[in-house]
């Protein structure tokens, strides 16, 4: 099986800090690969590099096969890989559901003109990505708040459509940076059975960043663990739970 | 939801009703309130290009006057100098003024943002002032430049009733054209640029793109707008495109309401009217400007847009939040 995303050698390093260090690891089509370790050990440098957010000093990231290390991020998300943020990307202005409809911009036909002239190939675009776009939020049984201000939503609702609206271009590969932060228990699992649905059914490559324990047992296929910017361990989640290294770098040397 | 959005749609229509109103306007006017009405419309198109980019697209740009300044000199020269009738000179004022926003865009592309880039801009506005008044053989400089009304397809444009149903028709073009942006995937990404543009990237949305194309936009009409006003004034000086005409404007925006559609009419519609009633105090329309302007905003903080919502449910101005 050849893998969808392959990260090699990737490094960041700002005047002597070396914020991502020589990090490698595949990612399939169906999987989903966990990112673990401690506060500032560079998994969000790992995503922002990836993702075009952060320009890697070495190393090499390939889309299918095609480079996209020096893509800017709007490219990279048209050539496939999406993101969501930690800290929530949802435009609160919009509603739910023209949120989602942003999802799906560059698979919207019309120019500029056909746009601003009201022509009929624009309108049935608008028509049908408005459609396209409640059918994605009814699969999420969110389809009651399609009219509502995102800004008005819980934070768990946030999280929901924030996926819905980065996965609705069927991107292939995904990477989600802590999806269920500030979740109750309740929609914590909501949102592991999501990840586990799209890369299931849909066969999205997931990487995930994210503290729950729980969620990343559960939910990961394979684990790559880091810490101070380096890759330190990687394995399946029974792997991981009885490395050494990992014990070391969560609870310090014994 | 599917059925309320439709009869949304339907009762928008309803929209049409005033410019047919409109129509009827010049049975009721006389010489010097036709001249006002058609002010109306020159800032109805001013603040709707200054809306979009400060509301819609979020950007502190102050660049408007300096479109519109744009916009009425290349219709001016186009008339004067190359003996162009004006309605040729009308296009070619657009294309002038979306020069000088896709200028203005490029500051804010090179990172230049916030206060910075609203002093950016204002000195765009104050250079452009400059040319204006330095380069006497091709602008007049502080004489100013002539519009002719000779030539103009069979229209007698020195009459303000013709010219009111001329200005009319391309105010209605050019709101229906905004609109019809501001309702696209264009619209939404416009917006979404001001919420979050980093989220906005990663939906695979060229955001630089969209940021040229709304401030180009904005150029388009208020440069239009500029050669509406050459031919309503007749001839244009270099003191017309300063601050006080970039505070004028900013008030209209904010009176109507930041990003609304609605908001840009009622905001120059508003700020042209009233300034009127006071003119037999000399000295005191200022002072009543800024009153007016301070008790707007007091009240309604989201502008006059906002009163309309609470009438009905069309006018909501849903694009802009606290």
């Amino acid at each position: 099986m050849t893998s969808l995303l392959k990260v090699e050698g990737l490094s960041v390093h700002f005047s002597g800090l070396k914020a991502l260090d020589d990090v490698s690891f595949e990612l399939e089509a169906g999987q989903v690969r966990a990112v673990i370790g401690p506060n500032g050990a560079g998994k969000t440098t790992l995503f922002n590099a990836i993702s075009g957010y952060a320009r890697p000093t070495a190393g090499s990231v390939l889309l299918e096969d095609t480079e996209i290390v020096h893509c800017s991020p709007h490219l990279i998300a048209e050539k496939g890989l999406r993101r969501t943020f930690q800290n929530g990307g949802l435009f609160a202005a919009l509603t739910v559901l023209e949120n989602v409809m942003t999802g799906l911009h560059t698979q919207t036909p019309g120019t500029f003109f056909d746009v601003l002239l009201g022509r009929r190939k624009a309108v049935e675009a608008e028509i049908e990505i408005r459609e396209k776009a409640r059918d994605l939020l009814k699969l999420m049984s969110m389809d009651h708040m399609a009219d509502t201000p995102a800004g008005d939503l819980s934070g768990g609702q946030q999280r929901i459509v924030e996926i819905v609206r980065t996965v609705a271009s069927e991107p292939p590969v995904l990477l989600l940076d802590e999806p269920a932060v500030g979740l109750s228990p309740v929609a914590r699992q909501q949102m592991m059975e999501i990840i586990k649905r799209l890369s299931g059914e849909k066969g999205v490559g997931i990487l995930l960043i994210e503290h729950a324990v729980e969620l990343v047992m559960a939910a990961a296929d394979r684990i790559l663990v880091m810490a101070a910017g380096a890759r330190i361990s990687e394995g399946t989640p029974e792997e991981i739970r009885s490395d050494k290294a990992v014990l070391e770098a969560y609870l310090g040397h014994a | 939801m599917q059925t309320s959005t439709g009869t949304l749609s339907k009762r928008r229509r309803i929209f049409w009703l005033v410019p047919l109103i409109a129509l009827a306007l010049p049975l009721l006017t006389n010489p010097y309130t036709q001249f006002i009405a058609n002010a109306m419309l020159i800032y109805t198109l001013v603040t709707l290009g200054f809306s979009v980019v400060i509301g819609n697209l979020g950007q502190l740009a102050f660049a408007n006057t300096a479109f519109f300044g744009i916009g009425a000199y290349a219709s001016a020269i186009a008339s004067t100098n190359l003996g162009l009738p004006w309605l040729a000179t009308v296009p070619l004022a657009g294309l002038a003024g979306a020069f000088g926003g896709f200028l203005a865009s490029a500051a804010a592309l090179r990172g230049i943002r916030l206060y910075y880039l609203a002093i950016v801009t204002m000195a765009f506005g104050e250079l452009m002032r400059w040319f204006y008044t330095h380069t006497g053989v091709l602008t007049g400089g502080t004489d100013g430049l002539p519009v002719s009304r000779e030539r103009d397809f069979g229209l007698a444009l020195t009459s303000d009733t013709v010219q009111f149903y001329v200005f009319l028709i391309i105010t209605c073009l050019l709101v229906a054209g905004t609109v019809n942006l501001l309702r696209s995937r264009i619209g939404r990404a416009i917006i979404a640029v001001r919420e979050n543009e980093i989220a906005t990237a990663s939906l695979g949305i060229p955001t630089s793109q969209i940021i040229v194309t709304a401030f180009m936009w904005s150029g388009f009409i208020v440069g239009i707008a500029g050669a509406m006003f050459a031919l309503h004034t007749g001839r244009v000086f270099p003191e017309s495109f300063g601050l006080t005409q970039l505070i004028v404007n900013f008030a209209m925006v904010l009176v109507g309401g930041l990003g609304s559609v609605a908001g840009a009419v009622l905001g120059a519609v508003a700020l042209t009217a009233l300034p009127e009633y006071v003119r037999a105090f000399p000295g005191m329309e200022e002072i009543f400007f800024g009153v007016i302007v301070m008790v707007v905003l007091l009240v309604m903080p989201k502008g006059l847009a906002s009163l309309l919502a609470r009438v009905s449910p069309i006018f909501q101005q849903r694009y802009h939040r606290d």
